[in-house]
Order: structure tokens, then sequence, then C-alpha cells
């Protein structure tokens, strides 16, 4: 092998090693070529619109980061979406305090959460079908109670949950979702459950020999995962002031790719919450766009689907490369 | 000219990167005879089957392979079967779902045009299951059958091929007293009908029951070809293991205390038998800075008996462990573990690391609780305590925080230590402690298991390197056949009681 070569080589080596820059390089890419385009994009409000969409993504990334670094997934977090904001809606119609409607919300993802973890862990099951399974059945429950009817007129103390603006400019979606992300990086990085999340993902009989609770802390994931997508749904349901009973479908797979895009493997073992950020961000900024150049939005399922499949290839690469191969 | 032999395999040598496998091995089977191979484990049966089966193309080995009397090329596995050789495998190999006849006449069905001609097919089916004893519907799913019936089936599929050559790698492995009965008369008959057989086997009391001649190999070369008649036992066992013990075991034998733990009326399920045990109701004891080494055949059921113990398996598993004289209940590893107890597995890859981690995350995996406070982990004493055991252990690495994935294997052995080392076990459990890796390692690994004996900490190990166990041993029990068949202290621990007792049934 050439000098040259083998420098190439440990440069990409550096830069892989860097999890997040699946995400970050793409994100600044877009960001020139879209400044080119139409300089409309940097006006604050344009910027604020784009971090506000990217927070509702990033409160599911959050924790599907942890399952993802366990080897788990959840295909079903896009139902709990609208099944948080249907439930926590109908609480509100039924008279219930808000803080006690927005726990039966969690609460109802807690269930799904606990079901989802029962087939992985318990039953074994592949955990691709069978939270697709729950996808439906979590659809087909939304639509059953609701008609299909979206839930509206609700009190202003409820959607200012979502509308509320920080000093006149930020949305709170955008704050909760800075907490979310300081405290999951934490979590990640610095505590034992992270730690053990981690070793999990990366060989679970390895974790289980050296005594980690392998099925409660898959089981954690798995309910983190749900109820934080419920609680994405009831912010959801304040900020268009209405639940909507297919709020949060076909959010998965593009919730999905931000992540692994953002550096977490598909594979477990590694991860990063900061990373999922970005990648959320870039998938927002990626619709924005796509707006702003007079791109058809019919072009979006495509262009997340394409996504996808290039954060899959980065990841593959990413271990090939790490792994010296 | 036709030839005496069917089968000639001639100065026959393989080499592995750093290992001869197969060293200069001539063999040579007549038409209608049983020829058996015996061996220790790591002899070169194996290695030997794959070339017969052409399963290495005649590229990657030098010597000569001879049919009647003719060289041949055994260039791929096609050819093999074209010369009518037809190999049973000691792993069931078998379509779960598929009918009896199905998986005996795979790739082969009897066509009528384009169809499947059924009913050729469960005639002839019927015919070949009649052949090997099983009173079975052809048409019935082979699941649920037990291994021993699979077994059969294996050996059907091989006879529907009317080959000439049938090689047989442990075939009673997995066959009760009733099965093995049945096959020692089929292959009788297949004798008599002028077919030759490779009978792989360390069953001796099976060799001397049908074997016309037997070929004993250690360490890649063949010691000795006999006829069966010429033979006693003991003239095979000391051929199985003649060999002289080189210097590189520094055993330092320590003080040896009380009794540290106790398993009492162990059993444990075979893995993949069901309905079978690997072990049944057996009870010993390990005591303070003691090597107890335990020895045996494999698939005798010692990492078994480990993984029972560390409660790794569990299903099916009855036992009663006693720490100090007190009744211990080892449910999970936790348990284990919180027992003061540490289990380095066999598989690395699979059971001891995590390849995508770092140095220092491997080594404090088993000791994160320790670390902790408030569940966050103290970051400066875990990189302390990762350091010092880096040091110690001399572990070859850029740095701690390198991946284990781009460490050699010995490195990643001493890792694997170095986890258990830090949760400070009293009981050790380890098996193949050098298992695939280099002298330089090994040595090194068994200075820290003397420098841990020393400290008082009791080990069980599980060896299939006979001069490993021989020499690190201070006590050594022999698995074979369910049962504890030997014990030994010492001066007794010896290649010839330790085979003896290994083959025992």
């Amino acid at each position: 092998m050439s000098k040259e070569n083998q420098k190439g080589k440990t440069l990409l080596r550096a830069l892989l090693s860097k999890n997040e820059l699946g995400a970050l390089l793409p994100l600044v890419l877009l960001l020139i070529v879209v400044a080119f385009v139409n300089p409309n994009f940097f006006m604050r409000r344009n910027i604020l619109d784009i971090m506000r969409t990217a927070s509702f993504s990033f409160m599911v990334a959050m924790p599907l980061t942890f399952l993802l670094a366990s080897q788990g997934l959840d295909l079903s977090v896009g139902a709990v979406t609208s099944l948080g904001g249907i439930i926590c809606g109908m609480a509100l119609k039924a008279g219930l305090p808000l803080p006690l409607a927005i726990l039966c919300a969690l609460l109802s993802g807690a269930l799904v959460g606990t079901i989802n973890g029962f087939f992985a862990i318990k039953s074994n099951l592949p955990v691709f079908i069978a939270t697709l399974g729950t996808q439906y059945m979590v659809n087909g429950f939304i639509a059953i109670t609701t008609n299909n009817v979206a839930i509206s007129n609700f009190d202003t103390s409820f959607k200012q949950l979502s509308q509320y603006r920080l000093f006149g400019e930020v949305p709170m979606p955008i704050l909760y979702a800075i907490i979310l992300a300081i405290v999951g990086q934490i979590i990640l990085s610095k505590t034992r459950f992270g730690r053990e999340v981690l070793a999990i993902g990366g060989n679970k009989e390895t974790a289980y020999l050296a005594g980690i609770k392998v099925n409660q802390r898959r089981m954690i994931t798995f309910i983190a995962t749900s109820v934080f997508s419920a609680l994405a749904g009831v912010l959801t349901a304040s900020r268009f002031a209405c639940a909507q009973p297919a709020a949060g479908s076909g959010t998965e797979l593009s919730i999905m790719a931000g992540v692994i895009i953002g550096g977490t493997s598909m594979f477990g073992g590694q991860a990063t919450v900061i990373g999922s950020a970005l990648g959320a961000i870039l998938l927002a900024t990626i619709t924005n766009a796509l707006i702003l150049m007079n791109v058809s939005t019919l072009w979006q399922s495509f262009i997340y689907g394409f996504i996808l499949i290039v954060a899959l290839y980065v990841d593959k690469y990413r271990r090939k490369v790490l792994s010296g191969e | 000219m036709s030839s005496e032999y069917i089968l000639q395999m001639k100065n026959v040598t393989k080499r592995f990167p750093g290992v001869v496998a197969l060293s200069d091995v001539s063999i040579s089977l007549k038409k209608g005879e049983v020829l058996a191979i015996c061996g220790e484990n790591g002899a070169g049966k194996s290695t030997l089957m794959k070339i017969l089966s052409g399963s290495y193309t005649s590229r990657e080995y030098e010597g000569e392979i001879w049919i009647d009397g003719k060289k041949t090329d055994f260039s791929s596995v096609a050819v093999a079967e074209a010369n009518g050789i037809e190999m049973v495998y000691q792993e069931l190999n078998v379509m779960l779902d598929a009918s009896l006849a199905e998986n005996i006449y795979v790739g082969n069905l009897p066509m009528k045009g384009k169809f499947v001609d059924y009913k050729k097919l469960y005639s002839d089916t019927r015919a070949m299951l009649d052949k090997v004893g099983l009173e079975l519907d052809p048409r019935q799913r082979v699941r649920g059958l037990n291994s021993g019936q699979m077994q059969m089936i294996s050996i059907a599929r091989a006879l529907s091929k009317h080959p000439r050559i049938i090689v047989l790698d442990e075939p009673t492995s997995s066959l009760t007293d009733k099965e093995t009965n049945i096959l020692m008369d089929t292959i009788d008959t297949l004798r008599r009908e002028g077919v030759s057989l490779l009978f792989i086997s360390h069953k001796l009391d099976e060799i001397f029951r049908i074997a016309d001649r037997v070929v004993v190999m250690r360490d890649g070369s063949v010691i000795a070809t006999e006829a069966v008649s010429d033979v006693t036992e003991d003239q095979l066992v000391e051929a199985m293991i003649g060999r002289t013990i080189d210097n590189l075991y520094p055993k330092a034998a320590a003080p040896i205390g009380g009794e540290v733990l106790r398993v009492e009326h162990l059993t444990v399920p075979h893995p993949s038998n069901k309905g079978q045990n690997i072990v049944e109701d057996i009870s010993f004891s390990l005591r303070k800075g003691e090597i107890l080494g335990i020895g045996g055949l494999v698939g005798a059921g010692r990492s078994e008996v480990l993984s029972a113990i560390f409660g790794y398996i569990t299903r099916g598993v009855t036992k009663r462990i006693l720490i100090d004289g007190q009744e211990a209940r080892i449910a999970s590893p936790m348990d284990a573990i919180r027992s003061g107890m540490g289990y380095i597995t066999e598989e690395r890859k699979q059971t001891g690391y995590i390849w995508v981690h770092s140095v220092r995350e491997n080594l404090t995996l088993a000791c994160l609780k320790k670390l902790s406070r408030f569940g966050f982990i103290q970051k400066k004493q875990e990189t302390d305590m990762a350091a010092e055991m880096f040091r110690m252990l001399d572990i070859r690495a850029p740095s701690l925080e390198t991946m284990l994935v781009n460490l050699s294997g010995g490195n990643q052995q001493k890792v694997v230590v170095g986890k258990w080392l830090l949760s400070q076990p009293r009981i050790l459990l380890i098996d193949e402690p050098t298992k695939g890796i280099d002298v330089g390692t090994k040595a090194e690994i068994y200075k820290i298991m003397n420098d841990l004996t020393h400290q008082g900490v009791s080990i069980i190990m599980v060896s299939s390197d006979m001069p490993e166990l021989i020499s690190m041993s201070d006590r050594c029990l022999v698995l074979s056949n369910r049962h504890i068949t030997g014990e030994f202290t010492g001066t007794e621990i010896t290649q010839e009681n330790v085979m003896k007792a290994a083959i025992a049934s």
C-alpha cells in the first residue's frame, strides 16, 4: 500500500470514528447549496421553524437511540405518537385536568412499550415484524375509538404547551428538545445504564455473563421509546390545537433514518444522542429546503427512503473501516 | 489392473497458517473393509475428512489420492461424490420441516418427466428406512425425531446414493445403546455387500467390535496402523497419547486450603439431543487455592458443567451449590458474580468480549456496579483501574481506547481475563484458557493463574490441551458418558490415566 493511501485511510478512520459526522457533513453541504438557491432560508423565522419540526422528531429519536443501541427496533413509534395525542385529547374532553390527561397519554405509551418489550424479550419474536404488528393494532385502536375524526377545540392552557414562545421567539418544543438532548447524552455516555445498554447491543451474551440485567434494561428502552412517542403526540396535538388520528403515521422510518445517519449503529453497541439530534435537524432541513427550492412535496417520501438507505450504507461502511477490514 | 485398495491417501500434508494439521499421512482402505480412525481432540481427524470430501481442493494440500489404483484429482466435492464417497457428519444436518423421504433423497429425487415420482420416492424410502432399522412413515416430518433417529436419517441419505465408500464421523455419539447395535449391524451388512467404511471414533469398544483395522492418529500424523486382532486397548491408548511434555507449563503449586465450593447432584440436559442429559448427577468440590482440571473428550459436557454452575444455562438443570458450606442459589450469572465467581468462556468472540467496544470498556464490564456512584460511572476511577490491569497483563494495544476487534487473539483473551480479575472473584471458572493463542501469551496466562492461586483464588479449568491439563491441575476430574469417570491427584494425573477415563463408558 502506498503512503498516501495509508494516510488517506487514517484520515477516513478519524472522520468515521466521530460518529456524528454522518449527519453533520451532509447538513453543512445542504446549507451551502440552499443558501445559494434561496437566501430566505436563513431568515430567523425559517430556522426556528426547522428546529421546531426537528424537535418533535427528536423527542422520539432520543429514546430510540437507546433502543437501537441495544439492538432493538420499534416501528410502532408513529402510531404511538398518534395514540398519545388522541388519548390526551379524549381525556381533556372527558373533563380531566391537563396534568392527568398527559399522564393518561404517557401511560398508554408505557402500555404499548411493555407489549413491544414482551414480544421482543420474553417471546423472542422478530422485533421488526412484531412492532409492525403493534403499529397496525394501535392504528386500528385509534380508528375504532375516534371513528377517524380529529379532536379539537382545546383550552388555551393545552395549546400553550407547544405554542408558547420563549422571549416571544423560541417555540417551547425546541427548549424541550434541548433539555432532552443534554439529559439523554449524559445518560448515554456517563451513566452505568447507558454503558450497559451499549454493552447489550454490542454483545448480549457477554453482557449477560458479566452480570448485567439484560432483560430489564431492554424493557426500559422499549417502554421509554413508547412513552416519549406518546409525549411527542401530546405536544403535536397542542401545537396544531387538534389531535389527529394520523398525526404520527409514517414518521417511524424518517426518525429512524435520522438516528442512524446521526451515527447510531443498527448493529448495536455504538450510539450518540447528539448525532440523533443532528440527524433530526438534517431531515427537517431537507424537507424545508425542498419547499424553498420549489421541489414538489410529493418527492418527500422518495427522498426519505433514499436517505434511509444511504444511512444504512454509511453505518455498514463505518463498521467495516473501524474494524480494520 | 485393479488394485487391492479402493482408496489410498498418499503422503498427505495439510498446512494452516502457523500449524501443520496433517503431516505426511498415508491411509489405505480395502474393498469391503471397516477401517477405524482414532485419536485425541485435534489429532487431525476432521481435516482428513474434509480432504476426502473434496472440501479442500487438491491445490490446498500436498499429497495424492488414489481411487481403484488410479491417481484421482480431488478438485471439488462433486469429484468425491462421483467416486462414490459419502460423508456422514457428526453434526446433524437435516431439514427439520421436510419429510423423511425428502431428507433422504434431497437433490436426488426420482422423477417422472418433469414431476417428482412420489410413489417411487416413498417406496424407495421405505426400503432405506428398513436398512437402518427405522420403523417410521416416509411422509412424516423430521422435526420431532430424536437425535439418534436423525443420525440414522443422515446415514440413510448416504446409503441412498449407493456409495462405495462411506465415512462416518463419531456416528454413535448421539445414539442410544439399542440404536448403536442397529448401526453396528447395518455396518456389518454393508461390509458384506462390498462397501468400504471409514469409521472415525474414539470409543474403543466399538472399534474392537466392528473394525477390521485401526489407524491411530496423533498431532496430525499416523502413529500406527494395525489389524484390530493384533492390538490391545492399552496399546491403542498408549499410541494415542505418547507425547513428551515440554516445559512450557510453569506450575507453581499454591498452599491448598479448605473447601470453598461444593457442587452436588448436578444434572445438565444435552444441548441438542432432546430428552438426554449431557451430565447426570455428578458431585465434586473445590478447595481454596486449588486448580481443579476437568478433562474429557469434546462433547463430554465439560463446558456445560461450568455454564450450569455459573447460572448461564438453567433450563432443565438441577443442582445444589454450596459456597463455604452455605447453600447458594445461583439462577443467573448475576447471582454467581455476587457469590464471588467469574467465568472465562471458551468462545471469546460470542461470549467473552464486545468487539466494537474499547479495551477500557471491556475490562470494566463486570464491575460497573462497583465503579458507579448514584448511577454515574466514576470516569477517573474507571480509567485508573483499566490502566493498571492494562499494564499488569501487558496487553499489547495502542491504547486503552482501542477497539477489541483490532487486537490479536492472545490480547483479546488477556482483556477477557482482566475483566474477571477486576471483578475480584474467589472462584474462577475457565474454559480452555489458552485456546487459539500464541505460545508466549500462553505462558503469561499460566503465570496469572499461578499468581491467583497464591492469592487464595480457586480455579476450575476445562481443557482439551492434555499437557496443559496435566501440568496445571492440582487435581483432575474426567468426564465421559454423562459421569465422572476418573479423579486423579498430583502424580496420578498422567496422559494415560486421563485418556483411559475419557474413553470409558
